[in-house]
């Protein structure tokens, strides 16, 4: 993926001449443990400069491998899911042409159809914003530390995971 | 004489799965200088010997970054055990 209409060679630099769509001081990364507002973190991410957003809801499904579900459970490991979050936002600002990005993962139990995790993009132009938005929750589900336990009528269990990629030596580390 | 071994204090996290199988989100631990994060996983795996299985479907971090099991640790840092992750 990545290859389409969002690619870096679209950004442009303001009048000022300077490419403020790399900066990131305005993107927003949080773990709450109360119901996420999509409605504000949609207006945060919207300016006038863009043309585009692209979001992804995430939401607590009724069912797991044919298992009803009661509901779910998430915790964190928090500091370092937060700069895990950081870190996915700096690769999108790196790959796609786009303006803000804010990811927001809830904690604590959620119950069915209530959002655990709440991803906006804005971008000039279409393509980068699914793009990168696309990248964000794959990578999300894949680099940042956060677990789910889903509870049934019968009992709980955690749910499968991805293991995330790690270095394969430290030899050349400090 | 007994040499003495120099030590270094870290802390030491589990999360998820690892976490209920120990009963133990964290502590400070002591271990000898030059050690390994494979070594600390090894000294947890005696004293919790359930942890030992899950030892090829984890993974470490050291300082908040994922980390090779052949790191070798430093006093102070923050070491984590981390089941694979399952948010969104």
């Amino acid at each position: 993926m990545g290859n389409a209409s969002g690619l870096r060679e679209s950004l442009r630099p303001g009048d000022d001449g300077l490419f403020r769509m790399k900066t990131m001081e305005e993107d927003k990364f949080e773990l709450v443990r109360a119901a996420i507002d999509a409605a504000a973190l949609v207006r945060h991410v919207r300016a006038g400069q863009d043309g585009a957003i692209v979001t992804f809801d995430g939401f607590v499904r009724n069912e797991s491998h044919g298992r009803e579900t009661s509901y779910l459970e998430y915790e964190a490991y928090e500091s370092m899911a937060l700069g895990k979050m950081k870190e996915i936002a700096a690769q999108i600002h790196e790959k796609f042409a786009i303006h803000r990005v804010v990811i927001v993962h809830r904690l604590g139990r959620l119950e069915i159809g209530e959002t655990s995790v709440f991803i906006a993009v804005s971008a000039p132009h279409r393509g980068a914003a699914f793009d990168a938005c696309r990248f964000a929750i794959d990578t999300l589900k894949r680099t940042v530390p956060i677990w789910k336990k889903e509870y049934f009528a019968d009992g709980a269990i955690w749910a499968d995971g991805e293991l995330p990629p790690t270095p394969p030596s430290a030899k050349s580390a400090s | 004489m007994a040499t003495v071994v120099p030590s270094l204090r870290v802390k030491v996290l589990f999360f998820g799965r690892l976490r209920e199988l120990t009963g133990l989100a964290e502590e400070t631990g002591e271990l000898p200088e030059g050690a390994t994060l494979a070594q600390v996983f090894e000294r947890y795996a005696e004293r919790y010997p359930k942890l030992a299985g899950f030892r090829n479907s984890m993974v470490v971090s050291r300082n908040q970054e994922f980390a090779a099991w052949d790191t070798r640790v430093s006093a102070g840092d923050e070491i984590a055990f981390l089941p694979p992750v399952s948010g969104g």
